[in-house]
């Protein structure tokens, strides 16, 4: 056995352990959340596997220039076995976000703007799939394959980090879990926009008034499809700037909060926040976030790299059929 | 088996199965992985030195002078 492969089986043992490590991490070291109980834990799986998924599909596009360039097989298998991997992690992602959504949102799908993007996404890569299968010359194959590979990358970027920024709300981290980050919430006021949408809730504000030191808004809350209707009464602290009482939307947990008011116009700033706001600021779950990040990106690694040796030998004995009569 | 969802257990109950999952999945890798590097190494071993040879043809006159022949399919890689 020479080093370089007993390099690779320790690296691979190693690999093994860290993931187990990671598992038990999840379940006894990353604490329990107010409000999110056991859940919260689901993000050392979910958002670790969105972002492989990324990294997954950029690799995948390397390798189809690479083919493009200089016409080599190995590129190729490595664009398919690369992006083959990131299908595996995006469908992870999506699967363990529904599951989280199911228990924290009260549905597993939403129409979030998060959600639907990654839908579009597997979607595109599932043609990339189709495309391959469907042509049967290998040249032409790999050649098409490759330029359609580099269509789908570039759609990548814009689907998982701008268009989810573009909507005025979301349900998702980004406003919710990470510290620091948040999105802006949407502006109601009585004398001119009324209605409004945070995620896939539809609010209509009904009223403003001031009592002490509270600006209290009344907020008829519509939720997805019409299931349920409901007043909420979110509250401001004038003295503090900051938001006071902070209903839960009908079936959520999510929390409707009052950011900001305009008492002259009668202006409000609605926002959704979530329990377990600040998840990774804990050192525990940070640290096993991190960790897990390594872990999958070893996998990955791992996996395209087999999955890349098994296509070029399928290759390889497929010549060897042809060219010399044998069974494969 | 209703005492392995009971809240004080669940949790090792949910840990012992994402375990077993995930032994099984490095399990089911380490094998693939061993077997592709395996038979790349047989193939790399087997490929013959010489490409093998197509059969010839020669045609032959009825009144049994051997003529030039007139279709030869050729050996490949000549």
């Amino acid at each position: 056995m020479s080093d370089r492969l007993r390099l690779e089986q320790a690296a691979k043992l190693l690999l093994g352990v860290w993931m187990a490590g990671i598992i038990v991490a999840m379940f006894l070291v990353v604490p329990q959340y107010v409000g999110l109980g056991d859940a919260g834990r689901i993000i050392i799986l979910h958002v670790p596997t969105a972002w492989i998924t990324t990294v997954a599909f950029a690799v995948s596009a390397v390798y189809s220039i690479r083919y493009l360039w200089k016409r080599r097989v190995a590129d190729d298998a490595g664009a398919v076995a690369s992006a083959e991997v990131g299908f595996l992690f995006c469908t992870l992602a999506t699967v363990s976000g529904m599951w989280f959504a199911n228990i924290v949102w009260g549905t597993p799908w939403n129409w979030d703007p998060r959600e639907t993007t990654i839908l579009i996404l597997l979607l595109i890569y599932a043609a990339y799939f189709a495309l391959r299968s469907a042509l049967d010359d290998a040249e032409r194959r790999r050649r098409l394959s490759a330029v359609y590979n580099l269509f789908a990358a570039v759609t990548m970027p814009f689907l998982l980090f701008v268009a989810p920024r573009m909507a005025e709300s979301t349900l998702h981290p980004n406003c919710a879990f990470i510290q620091g980050s948040h999105c802006d919430g949407i502006w109601l006021e009585l004398n001119g926009t009324r209605v409004g949408q945070l995620g896939d809730v539809v609010l209509a504000l009904q009223g403003v008034e001031q009592r002490g030191d509270l600006v209290v808004a009344q907020v008829e809350v519509r939720m997805p499809g019409l299931r349920e209707v409901a007043l909420l009464e979110p509250s401001f602290e004038l003295a503090s700037g900051k938001p006071a009482d902070r209903p839960e939307f009908p079936g959520q947990q999510f929390l409707l909060a009052v950011e900001g008011v305009d008492l002259a116009n009668g202006r409000v700033l609605l926002n959704m926040e979530a329990p377990g706001t600040g998840l990774l600021s804990n050192s525990r779950t940070f640290w096993t976030f991190m960790a897990a990040n390594i872990g999958f990106l070893g996998l990955f690694i791992w996996l395209y790299r087999l999955r890349a040796d098994v296509l070029l030998l399928q290759e390889r004995l497929a010549q060897r059929e042809v060219a010399y009569g044998l069974p494969a | 088996m209703d005492f392995l969802l009971e809240p004080a257990i669940a949790i090792y109950t949910a840990l012992a199965v994402a375990l077993t999952v995930w032994i099984g999945i490095f399990i089911f890798l380490w094998r693939i992985d061993s077997a592709t590097r395996e038979l790349r190494r047989r193939l790399d071993k087997e490929a013959p030195a010489e490409p093998p040879t197509a059969p010839h043809a020669t045609l032959e006159a009825r009144n049994g002078h051997t003529r030039e022949a007139v279709s030869v399919t050729e050996p490949k890689g000549e």
